[in-house]
């Protein structure tokens, strides 16, 4: 028994940090980059997949004997359909605002490679629990790498954390953050800083 | 405005002003030790043995293979030693060694007389019995060159007056001095192919050389002087042909197959003394210049030890830090002062030691000044990119073999990077690899 | 006696990479002076601020990476100096310290350092700084010898024409006294650091496609940062081509966007982006294969 919660252990943290789905596995970039422009966008982004991301884990592991393989990836998008409809439809109720922020992206993350990622590489060969815990690390890490990006890139480009004026008003805020471009520095740079450390430790391991 | 080749460098000029205005002056020292494979082509066989005595221009080397010509002794005397006696930085070469006993005997002669009345037909073969090879570095066996085969035609016969390396002024003096003998036998080997056009190419920073050859050429046939604009690599043939001819050698091939010979002037001065006086090769002019007490242009004769050469030029005014034979650009250098004259040896030159030391390499800054500089119209970056990681078919393919390792590009490079050295290795490579893969056929 | 042993070739010229860049600091001195002259105490602070933050960023980065410190190439030191004469003189320290900061660690080193930039890096610090702080970019800076306005680069000129050629004007640090530029550009030429091709035909297909859409060609060539950008911009070893035709496709497609986009694009200056789109470009052009090697031809050369 403690080994199957040793196992779920690793396989929590490997969603959280060994296979990050932002920072290691370099999936689904066009949300982080395009939802990142503030850190209540990055972490309700990021809370909806996740959502997401467990209810079409365990519903895909429970079918995973019963879907035909010839077509899978058709029966995973109907399941991942069915969830991200149920959670805007629950935004849209009750967070208008944050709905209105995330825009498109909301419903795209029905193609979120995340997701159906996951769902081919882990839920539809692993048990339900296994394929939860999963679903939560993975959810779990790219949330907190999306709000990672969103802090940074609010407090540069806008002076905030989460809607909190931190650097008062003489601060001039770097425009270029809250743009595209910017999105793809920080992106770029906190990639390039994760490698690098991550380089060192090997080679610290290695000698 | 004269006409020139793309791209070149102008290397240091003010290293001939030591020697431009010193006159050529004979000096013989008291050991000689001659090598047995001075000249491209398999190394000549001893003919003589330990104790002998040997007048000058006996022969002591039978000549080996195709390529092969005979070797002369330079001093009369007694024959020190025959043995393999390291050689530059190669594998030790076999050696003859004689202790000059100054009397001065020659070997019977075998003159032919005027270049102009002798017998076409045997020109070449006094050329091959007198030993002659390349004496502007090159070193490959001149009658060789000038045999041709009858499906190859030759138009031009081209004297290379340029001197375009640094440091070298041996063939301005002899020019300037010997403007006849220039002259004579450039006409010997055009009446030797029957070739009717013989141009002489000089480059411009040599105003009395010029003067002189002009003189010399005028009332002989078909010869002419061409001032050419004073850029280096102007003396490679490569550039020469297209200069003088507007003709270019194809990629890979021979100036023949563009109808072009390229002899240098110091071997049409042996070739004349060959023909008219029947004297086969025992000296040659050659510079001495750089760190020592008194730069001079000497007549020595082959097999000359370097140290004994310095030693006549007032030893080295400072410590030495590099010598080499040749000119700055592609001269080789040698471990130590022992190092012996061959027939090709146009020059040596001492740097002191602040002068010797290489700079480091830096990044590439990717100016473009290599890509400006070469004369043959390759991308030594390009080229340098895939030698560094030793991607040899990828340097093949930049065209690296085409390379003449003229070092205008590393001259020119302001990042210090050994382009040069590089591309000396890359080929070396490929042409090992081309050897196996033909065996292996 | 222990002689080095060394491949040939045995010398040197006797430029080297920190001669090619002294040369070019010395010919951006008259720029430098001009600055100074016109709008006071404030330029030097920003040229001094950026040039000492692009070598503060450069020994930072390499001391840091373990990399041998190369400051001594003064390649940094150009950098910076180049992002302080495009900048107004108006313009708050930080923003230089960033901007030299982004230059050198991002678009310098990061890339592989000095040889291996994929942009012009003080024209992609510009960008970055523009896109940043606006407002802060464009501002103009009043000495009281003329009336301020807001855009930088007076492209509707009511200045006179000796006004522009002299630098009498509003305008980024360096960029406004042409005089300066094309003494610069001069020096550069005489010490052979550039080649004369990416200015002069970058400038000429600017005006000819200016002439072309109704703008006057000295217009075109006085106003704005045209010039300086095709004499020190445009020429930066690394991202500009290395074959002949390959630099003349790229100072072409330089002059031309550059007149696009201030003729049809929502910007009043097009010097930067049309720049660093042709640097992007560069590689590109770099692989059409011109030069023809000798000895490769497709006719067969007579004598057989």
């Amino acid at each position: 028994m403690s080994e199957k919660k040793a196992n779920l252990g690793k396989v929590f943290m490997n969603g959280v940090i060994t296979e990050n789905p932002t920072f290691r596995l370099v999936l689904g970039t066009c949300p982080t980059l395009a939802v990142t422009t503030s850190a209540i966008n990055g972490a309700g982004m990021g809370a909806a997949a996740t959502f997401v991301l467990l209810g079409s884990n365990i519903v895909i592991s429970a079918l995973r004997k019963v879907i035909p393989d010839k077509v899978r990836i058709p029966c995973f998008i109907v399941v991942i359909c069915m969830f991200v409809t149920i959670i805007q439809l629950v935004m849209q109720a009750f967070l208008p605002s944050l709905y209105e922020s995330l825009g498109i992206f909301l419903p795209l993350i029905v193609v979120n490679c995340i997701i159906l990622g996951r769902a081919e590489a882990f839920a539809s060969k692993n048990p339900v629990v296994a394929s939860a815990v999963d679903g939560i690390g993975m959810g779990l890490g790219f949330t907190l790498a999306l709000t990672l990006i969103g802090c940074i890139r609010e407090l540069a480009g806008n002076g905030s954390i989460f809607g909190i004026n931190v650097l008062g008003t003489a601060y001039q805020p770097m425009l270029l953050m809250i743009l595209p471009a910017g999105g793809f520095l920080v992106y770029g740079l906190l990639l390039g800083i994760i490698n690098a450390l991550t380089n060192r430790k090997k080679g610290a391991a290695k000698a | 405005m004269k006409a020139t080749f793309r791209g070149g460098v102008h290397p240091a000029h003010g290293s001939k002003r030591q020697t431009q205005a010193l006159a050529i002056r004979d000096f013989v020292s008291d050991t000689v030790q001659i090598v047995m494979n001075m000249n491209i082509g398999a190394p000549s066989n001893p003919c003589v043995k330990k104790g002998d005595h040997v007048k000058i221009g006996q022969v002591i080397g039978e000549p080996v293979g195709a390529l092969g010509i005979p070797v002369h002794a330079s001093v009369s005397g007694e024959v020190v030693s025959v043995e393999p006696l390291p050689y530059l930085t190669e594998a030790p070469a076999m050696c003859v060694t004689i202790k000059n006993d100054f009397q001065e005997e020659w070997e019977e002669l075998h003159p032919l007389g005027n270049v102009e009345t002798v017998d076409p037909a045997q020109i070449i073969p006094a050329i091959k019995n007198a030993g002659i090879c390349g004496m502007g570095g090159a070193s490959f066996p001149t009658h060789v060159k000038l045999s041709i085969r009858p499906d190859q035609h030759c138009d031009y016969v081209l004297a290379n007056g340029a001197e375009c390396e640094t440091h070298i002024t041996c063939d301005d003096r002899l020019m300037r001095e010997n403007a006849t003998r220039v002259v004579d036998g450039l006409r010997a080997v055009m009446r030797a192919m029957n070739v009717k056009e013989g141009i002489i190419g000089i480059e411009d920073n040599k105003p009395e050389a010029i003067a002189a050859m002009e003189k010399a050429c005028q009332g002989r046939e078909g010869v002419r002087v061409q001032v050419m604009k004073t850029k280096y690599p102007q003396g490679g043939e490569k550039q020469l042909i297209k200069v003088l001819t507007g003709r270019e050698v194809p990629s890979g091939g021979l100036p023949i197959q563009c109808g072009c010979v390229v002899v240098n002037v110091g071997t049409c001065a042996a070739i004349a003394d060959a023909v008219i006086d029947g004297r086969p090769v025992i000296d040659r002019v050659l510079t001495v210049t750089g760190a020592v007490r008194e730069p001079a242009n000497l007549r020595v004769r082959i097999g000359t030890i370097t140290a004994d050469i310095i030693g006549e030029c007032g030893g080295y005014s400072v410590d030495p830090g590099k010598i080499f034979f040749g000119g700055a650009m592609t001269g080789l250098c040698v471990p130590n002062d022992g190092a012996p004259v061959a027939k090709s040896t146009n020059g040596i030159v001492v740097f002191s030691r602040e002068d010797a030391v290489s700079a480091e390499e830096d990044p590439c800054i990717r100016c473009g000044k290599c890509v400006d500089a070469c004369p043959i119209g390759l991308n030594p970056y390009d080229m340098k990119i895939s030698a560094d990681v030793e991607k040899w078919d990828d340097c093949k393919k930049k065209h690296v073999m085409d390379c003449m390792l003229c070092g205008a590009c590393a001259f020119i490079c302001p990042a210090r990077r050994w382009l040069t050295p590089s591309f000396k290795i890359a080929k070396q490579k490929i042409a090992e690899q081309a050897k196996k893969e033909a065996a292996a056929k | 006696m222990s002689l080095i042993l060394s491949s040939a070739p045995h010398i040197r010229a006797k430029d080297n990479t920190q001669r090619l860049m002294l040369n070019v600091i010395i010919s951006l001195l008259p720029c430098v002076a001009a600055g100074i002259y016109y709008f006071g105490w404030r330029a030097a602070l920003v040229i001094a601020v950026s040039t000492v933050s692009a070598v503060a960023a450069e020994l930072i980065w390499q001391k840091l990476a373990r990399k041998k410190v190369r400051i001594y190439d003064l390649s940094a030191v150009v950098t910076g100096l180049l992002l302080g004469l495009t900048v107004p003189p108006s313009a708050p320290w930080w923003m230089l310290v960033i901007g030299s900061f982004f230059a050198i660690m991002v678009v310098k080193q990061l890339f592989g350092g000095i040889g291996d930039n994929f942009l012009n890096p003080a024209l992609a610090a510009r960008a970055v700084l523009l896109a940043s702080w606006p407002a802060l970019m464009t501002a103009g800076y009043n000495v009281g010898r003329f009336d301020a306005v807001t855009t930088p680069t007076p492209l509707l000129s009511s200045a006179s024409t000796m006004d522009l050629l002299l630098g009498n004007v509003t305008g980024a640090v360096g960029e406004t006294c042409k005089i300066a530029i094309l003494l610069g550009f001069v020096w550069l030429l005489i010490t052979g650091t550039i080649r004369w091709e990416i200015p002069v035909i970058t400038v000429a297909s600017a005006c000819l496609l200016g002439w072309l859409l109704g703008t006057d060609p000295l217009t075109t060539v006085l106003t704005g940062g045209l010039l300086f950008g095709a004499v020190y911009m445009a020429t930066d070893y690394v991202t500009s081509p290395m074959n002949r035709l390959a630099r003349i496709l790229y100072a072409v497609g330089i002059g031309v966007i550059i007149v696009l986009i201030r003729k049809y694009g929502s910007y009043p200056e097009g010097v930067t982006y049309a720049i660093l789109l042709m640097n992007i470009a560069a590689p590109l052009f770099d692989r059409i294969p011109v030069q023809r090697i000798y000895g490769h031809t497709k006719a067969k050369k007579e004598g057989k």
